[in-house]
């Protein structure tokens, strides 16, 4: 169900009137809207139903001061890490022909369709939506900056496909029909991924 | 049914003027050659064409052509067809996988995309799948991720608007690719 006020508060009234029904000694601070950390449930022996809690989870107490120092502390270490080089091995998910693929160096990649690069031809994967390595991750929100990431690829093979027969039959109904399909294939090899120390 | 015969006259008017007799017809029967149909040249190597696409098969249907026709034929088919559903199996076989692994960090699967989805972070379940496998520790980064936007959004609507919006949910500008 969506959490709106409404569905809230009007949970949080069943909630109350449980409480009420239960015991006369149950403590109520304030009136009117009530959170759900503020309600004290009665130490008898009820069994829990569907109503004793909310269906939300407890949700942790918030510093907001607390949460960014350890962002800063997060971003400066990571900054540290891509400006001395000690970031091991990337992989990345990149964009490329309509499908994301997880990538390293030296992997090679089967494309399913004719690119306009010539075999032996460098290409540069512009849409980078994930970054890492062993320490840390860069997510992109959806993409990644073209500063910060540079994929380089190259063209390695240009083929055609083994021939797939498409065949369409329906019994008596005299109905056949037969198709050969050479798809174009592209073979790419990826040489290299680099994080450009310029996070921030 | 055509002529059976054809009255041939310059064969008649030869042994006419040979034997000095004028008038007579002789029949020459066409049907018989006409039965012969050529059936075209190249049956051997259709056949030849069509088993080899039957030589894995078990029993008869390996080696005669009659049998091989209808047996080929289902074959394609069920190729033609599981190439379409290959495509469903497999986003199923990621759901699941990608349930299974945000299990293991203690959220649930449409929780789980759903808050990816609202940081913007378009990854498809391929991907998500791939990373659960071979990087867990971005896949419990991306997991942590969602939590972290889940509870700020129960904030959000459980609270009063005095606490802060948070980090996770503000959205940011998307970075498009400039060329120049």
């Amino acid at each position: 169900m969506t959490l709106n006020l409404r569905n809230i508060s009007g949970m949080l009234r069943l909630l109350r009137v449980a409480g009420a029904r239960l015991s006369q000694n149950t403590e109520k601070r304030g009136f009117g809207f009530q959170s759900s950390s503020s309600i004290i449930y009665p130490a008898s022996n009820v069994p829990q139903t569907s109503l004793s809690r909310p269906p939300w989870p407890e949700l942790p107490a918030f510093d907001p001061e607390e949460e960014e120092r350890r962002h800063q502390a997060i971003v400066q270490k990571v900054n540290g890490l891509i400006e001395k080089g000690e970031c091991g091995r990337l992989f990345a998910v990149v964009h490329f022909a309509s499908r994301q693929w997880k990538v390293t160096d030296e992997d090679l990649i089967l494309i399913e369709n004719h690119i306009d690069a010539a075999c032996g031809d460098s290409i540069r994967m512009e849409k980078v939506l994930l970054v890492g390595g062993n320490d840390f991750t860069l997510v992109g929100k959806p993409l990644l900056s073209r500063d910060l990431v540079q994929v380089h690829a190259t063209v390695i093979e240009k083929t055609e496909s083994w021939p797939m027969v498409h065949m369409r039959f329906w019994k008596r109904h005299r109905f056949q029909r037969k198709r050969i399909i050479i798809q174009p294939q592209t073979v790419l090899r990826i040489n290299t991924i680099d994080v450009s120390p310029k996070l921030l | 049914m055509t002529r059976m015969w054809r009255h041939v006259a310059g064969v008649s008017a030869l042994l006419c003027s040979k034997s000095g007799f004028t008038g007579s017809v002789i029949m020459v029967f066409l049907t018989l050659s006409r039965w012969i149909r050529n059936r075209g040249p190249d049956r051997y190597w259709k056949v030849q064409e069509l088993l080899k696409s039957a030589r894995h098969f078990r029993g008869r249907k390996n080696r005669c052509y009659s049998l091989a026709v209808r047996a080929v034929r289902r074959a394609f088919v069920y190729a033609s067809k599981a190439r379409k559903t290959k495509r469903h199996s497999m986003r199923q076989l990621w759901i699941q996988r990608i349930a299974a692994a945000s299990r293991e960090q203690h959220m649930k699967y449409p929780a789980l995309i759903h808050n990816l989805l609202k940081c913007s972070v378009q990854l498809n379940r391929r991907a998500l799948c791939d990373l659960c496998i071979s990087e867990p520790r971005s896949f419990k980064a991306l997991a942590a991720l969602a939590c972290a936007r889940r509870t700020e959004g129960f904030r959000a609507a459980l609270g009063d608007g005095s606490h802060p919006p948070g980090v996770f949910s503000r959205i940011t500008q998307p970075i498009t690719a400039q060329h120049g």
